[in-house]
C-alpha cells in the first residue's frame, strides 16, 4: 500500500477546507465580514451532487460546473438582496455580520426542505447518503484508488494556480486587490466597487459549493453536512491570517490534515473515545491561534520580515555555502 | 360539555403559563445582552455557553450535593460514584429526594437560591474564561470564538457523563416539591421575580457612571483609552457579569424541565434568539428588549401549540417553516428598521438634564449616520437611492 487510506481521506478533508477557507478569506477581505453562511453553501453542494447521481443516473462529476454556478448564483443573490441593501442602509460590520447568521439559518432550511421532499415523493434516502459506489476507480501499483482522491487535490491545486493567475496577472484582479485594500480610494481611481463585490462573492459562493460537492463521495451527506464544516473552515482561515489568500491555502490544509490525523492516530493511541472529541480539534486551534498569534501565518510570516529573520536566513545559507 | 370546558380552560392555562415562564427566561437573557452589545458594544454571540453553564451547575454540582444530603439522612438512595450509575441510578434517586424535599421545604428553597447564587458564580467565572482569547482583539474575532465555544459546550456535555449524562441527560431533583399546586406555576413566578430583580440591578447599572462609561466604550473606544480607561478590563467585565446573569436562565430551565440535556442548549435557541429579540426591539432600551422578547416568544409558542392546525397548510414539516419565518423576520427588520421598534433613549442621569445637554448645548450626535427624518423619503426610495441622496445634497 503506498498511501494509507485515513492520509487519502485527510487530503480529501483537507481539500475541501481549503476551498471554503479560500472563500471564507476571500469575502473578508472584500467585504470585512466575516460570512457565517459560508459553510452551508457548501450543503447546497451536496445535494447537487446527490441530485446528478440519483435523479439523471450520471457520474458526480458532472454535477460540479451546475455546483459551481449554483452557489455562485446564491452568492450574488444574497450580496444583492441582504449584504448590499444592508449596507445601504447604513448598518455596520456587526450588523452584517448577524444577518449572514440569519441567512445561514434560512438557507439551511432549503436543505431540509429538498431531503423531506425528495424522501416523500421518490422514496430516496436524502437525509444520510453516501455516493462513494459512483465515483470511478484505478489502480496504480497495485492500489486501488478512488477517483476523489486525485480529483480534490487536483481542483485545490488549479483553483489555485488560477487564483493567483487572476489576482496578479489580469486587471480585474488587481482592481479586486486595490478594493479589498482601500475601498474609498480605489473608488476614487475609477474601480467599480459593486461589480468587484458581486465577482467575489459569485467566486466564493461558486467554490464553496464546489466544496461541498465533493463531500458526499468520501464523507456522509446530510442536509447539515456543509454547516458542520465552517466552525474547520473558520480555523483555516484564521490560522491564515484571514486577510490573505495564500495564508489560507496553508491554513486551511494544515487545520483539515490536523483534524483527521490527530483524531484517527488518537484513536490509536488513547482509545476509540478519542473520536467522539474530533470537533474541538478546529476549536481547540481557533483559540491556540488567537492566544499566541491572532495575525495567524500571514501576521506571523510578515512580522518575521520586518524583523530581518529572511535576511539572518539569507545569511546563514550564504555563509554555509561559503564554507 | 363541563368536562371539554375544563380541558379547554387547563390548556389555556398551559399556554399561558408555557408563554409566561420562556418569555421570563428569555427576557433575562434578551436583557443580559442589551446590556452588553445595546450598551456596551460587547457582540457576545456566545449566549448558549452562560446557559449551558447554568444547567451543568444544576445536573452535576446541586444534584450532587442533594444527592449526598439524601445518602446522610439514610432514605435508601442507590449509589451514585461511578459514571454508569450517575446515569442509571439518576431517575430512582432523584424520586427518593423529591419526596425528600417535599418534607424539608426549607432544604428545597436553600438549595434553589444556593444553585442561583453558585450559577452565576459560575457563569462570572465562564465569562471570563470565553473572553481570554479575543476580548483585546477585533468584534469578527470576538464572534468566531465565542461561537465556536458554544458548539464546544455541546461536545463537552455529550461526552463527559458526569456533567450532564451525556447523551442520555440528567433528571433534576424538584425543589418545589412541597408545592401543593402545579409545580410550573411556581417556577414562572419565581423567573419572573428574578426577571424583575435582574432588570433593575441592569437599570441601576446603567444609570450609574459605570453605564456612562460603557456607552463611552461602545461610541469610542479611542477617546475612553484616551482619557485613562482601561477599555479591554471594561469590556471583559461586562462579559463576565452578563454571563452570570444568563448562567442563571441555565439554571432556571434546568428547574423547569426538571431536566438537563446538552441539546436543550443549542446556538440555534440560546444565541440566535435573543439577538432576534434585541435587533426586532432594536437596541440600547429595556423597552424595546420587551417587547421583541414578547414577540418572539409569542409567535413561537403559538406556532408550536397548533402545530396540527398550521401543518394542513404546510407541506414540510412545521420546524423548517418557523426558523425561516424567524430568520426572514430578521432580515426585514434589519433591512427596514435598523433601529428597531423603539430606539434607543437617552441615560439618566439624577440632578443633571441630560437631554437638554446633549440636545442643544453639546450637540453630540449618539447614532453614526442618522439622517434627517426629512431627508430620507420613502421606503424604496430609502433603499434604491440611499448612498446617492448624499452626493447630490454635498
Amino acid at each position: 500500500m503506498i498511501i494509507p487510506v485515513i492520509w487519502m481521506s485527510a487530503i480529501v478533508y483537507a481539500s475541501m477546507i481549503t476551498l471554503l477557507s479560500i472563500g471564507f478569506t476571500l469575502t473578508h477581505m472584500t467585504a470585512k465580514i466575516p460570512n457565517f453562511a459560508h459553510g452551508t453553501y457548501a450543503g447546497f453542494g451536496v445535494y447537487v451532487s446527490f441530485i446528478a447521481v440519483r435523479y439523471f443516473d450520471m457520474s458526480p462529476y458532472f454535477g460540479f460546473p451546475a455546483s459551481f454556478l449554483l452557489g455562485g448564483l446564491i452568492g450574488i443573490l444574497l450580496y444583492k438582496i441582504v449584504v448590499s441593501t444592508l449596507r445601504r442602509m447604513g448598518g455596520g460590520a456587526i450588523v452584517l455580520t448577524i444577518s449572514t447568521i440569519a441567512i445561514q439559518i434560512f438557507m439551511a432550511q432549503f436543505q431540509h426542505i429538498f431531503a423531506f421532499w425528495t424522501r416523500e415523493t421518490y422514496g430516496l434516502m436524502s437525509y444520510g447518503f453516501l455516493l462513494k459506489k459512483n465515483d470511478f476507480k484505478f489502480e496504480v501499483l497495485g492500489q486501488s484508488f478512488q477517483g476523489i482522491f486525485p480529483v480534490s487535490f487536483g481542483l485545490v491545486i488549479a483553483i489555485v494556480v488560477l487564483l493567483r493567475w487572476m489576482l496578479t496577472g489580469t486587471k480585474f484582479g488587481i482592481a479586486m486587490k486595490a478594493a479589498a485594500e482601500d475601498p474609498e480610494l480605489s473608488q476614487i481611481l475609477g474601480i467599480n466597487i459593486d461589480k468587484i463585490q458581486v465577482a467575489s462573492w459569485f467566486m466564493t459562493g461558486g467554490m464553496a459549493c464546489l466544496a461541498g460537492a465533493l463531500l458526499p463521495m468520501w464523507f456522509m451527506g446530510s442536509p447539515g453536512a456543509g454547516a458542520r464544516l465552517l466552525i474547520s473552515c473558520m480555523a483555516g482561515s484564521l490560522l491564515g491570517g484571514l486577510g490573505d489568500i495564500y495564508g489560507a491555502v496553508i491554513g486551511g490544509f494544515a487545520i483539515g490534515l490536523i483534524e483527521i490525523i490527530f483524531t484517527a492516530q488518537g484513536m490509536k493511541v488513547f482509545g476509540l473515545w478519542v473520536g467522539e472529541y474530533r470537533p474541538l480539534i478546529p476549536m481547540i486551534a481557533t483559540i491556540g491561534i488567537l492566544l499566541i498569534e491572532p495575525g495567524g501565518v500571514t501576521g506571523w510570516y510578515s512580522r518575521w520580515r520586518v524583523g530581518g529573520g529572511y535576511e539572518r536566513l539569507m545569511a546563514r545559507l550564504g555563509r554555509s555555502k561559503e564554507e | 360539555m363541563i368536562e371539554i370546558a375544563a380541558s379547554t380552560a387547563v390548556v389555556y392555562q398551559r399556554i399561558i403559563i408555557d408563554i409566561a415562564m420562556y418569555f421570563g427566561l428569555f427576557v433575562i437573557v434578551a436583557m443580559a445582552l442589551n446590556f452588553q452589545y445595546g450598551n456596551a458594544g460587547v457582540p457576545n454571540m456566545g449566549c448558549a455557553v452562560s446557559a449551558s453553564i447554568g444547567g451543568y451547575t444544576v445536573s452535576a454540582i446541586i444534584t450532587r450535593i442533594i444527592y449526598y444530603v439524601g445518602t446522610n439522612a439514610n432514605i435508601g438512595m442507590k449509589p451514585y460514584a461511578t459514571d454508569f450509575d450517575w446515569n442509571y441510578n439518576n431517575q430512582f434517586n432523584t424520586y427518593l429526594m423529591n419526596d425528600y424535599i417535599a418534607e424539608h421545604a426549607l432544604f428545597g428553597m436553600s438549595m434553589f437560591l444556593f444553585s442561583i447564587a453558585l450559577g452565576f458564580l459560575m457563569g462570572w467565572l465562564m465569562g471570563y474564561v470565553i473572553s481570554l482569547p479575543a476580548i483585546r482583539l477585533r468584534a469578527t474575532y470576538l464572534i468566531i470564538t465565542l461561537i465556536t465555544m458554544a458548539d464546544a459546550a455541546q461536545i463537552l456535555g455529550r461526552n463527559v457523563v458526569w456533567i450532564s449524562g451525556g447523551t442520555l441527560g440528567m433528571w433534576v431533583p424538584n425543589v418545589f416539591k412541597w408545592y401543593p399546586g402545579d409545580r410550573t406555576i411556581i417556577m414562572a413566578v419565581a423567573t419572573m421575580l428574578i426577571g424583575i430583580i435582574c432588570y433593575f440591578i441592569l437599570r441601576t447599572m446603567l444609570n450609574s457612571p459605570y453605564g456612562r462609561l460603557m456607552r463611552g466604550v461602545r461610541e469610542n473606544d479611542l477617546t475612553v483609552q484616551s482619557v485613562g480607561k482601561d477599555v479591554t478590563a471594561i469590556r471583559r467585565n461586562v462579559l463576565m457579569f452578563a454571563s452570570g446573569i444568563t448562567a442563571v436562565v441555565g439554571v432556571l430551565i434546568g428547574y423547569y424541565y426538571s431536566y438537563v440535556i446538552q441539546s436543550n442548549f443549542i446556538r440555534a435557541t440560546w444565541t440566535y434568539w435573543p439577538w432576534l429579540m434585541l435587533m426586532i426591539g432594536g437596541a440600547g432600551n429595556n423597552a424595546g428588549t420587551f417587547i421583541g422578547c414578547a414577540l418572539i416568544i409569542a409567535m413561537r409558542r403559538i406556532i408550536i401549540v397548533y402545530k396540527w392546525s398550521l401543518e394542513q397548510y404546510i407541506w414540510y414539516p412545521i420546524v423548517i417553516f418557523e426558523s425561516q419565518l424567524l430568520a426572514t423576520l430578521l432580515l426585514v427588520v434589519m433591512i427596514f428598521r435598523p433601529d428597531g421598534l423603539i430606539p434607543e433613549k437617552l441615560l439618566r442621569i439624577p440632578g443633571i438634564d441630560y437631554k437638554r445637554l446633549v440636545h442643544e448645548e453639546a450637540e453630540v450626535d449618539w447614532r453614526i449616520e442618522r439622517t434627517d427624518p426629512s431627508e430620507r423619503g420613502g421606503l424604496l426610495s430609502r433603499i434604491k437611492g440611499g448612498g446617492k441622496k448624499k452626493e447630490e445634497a454635498e
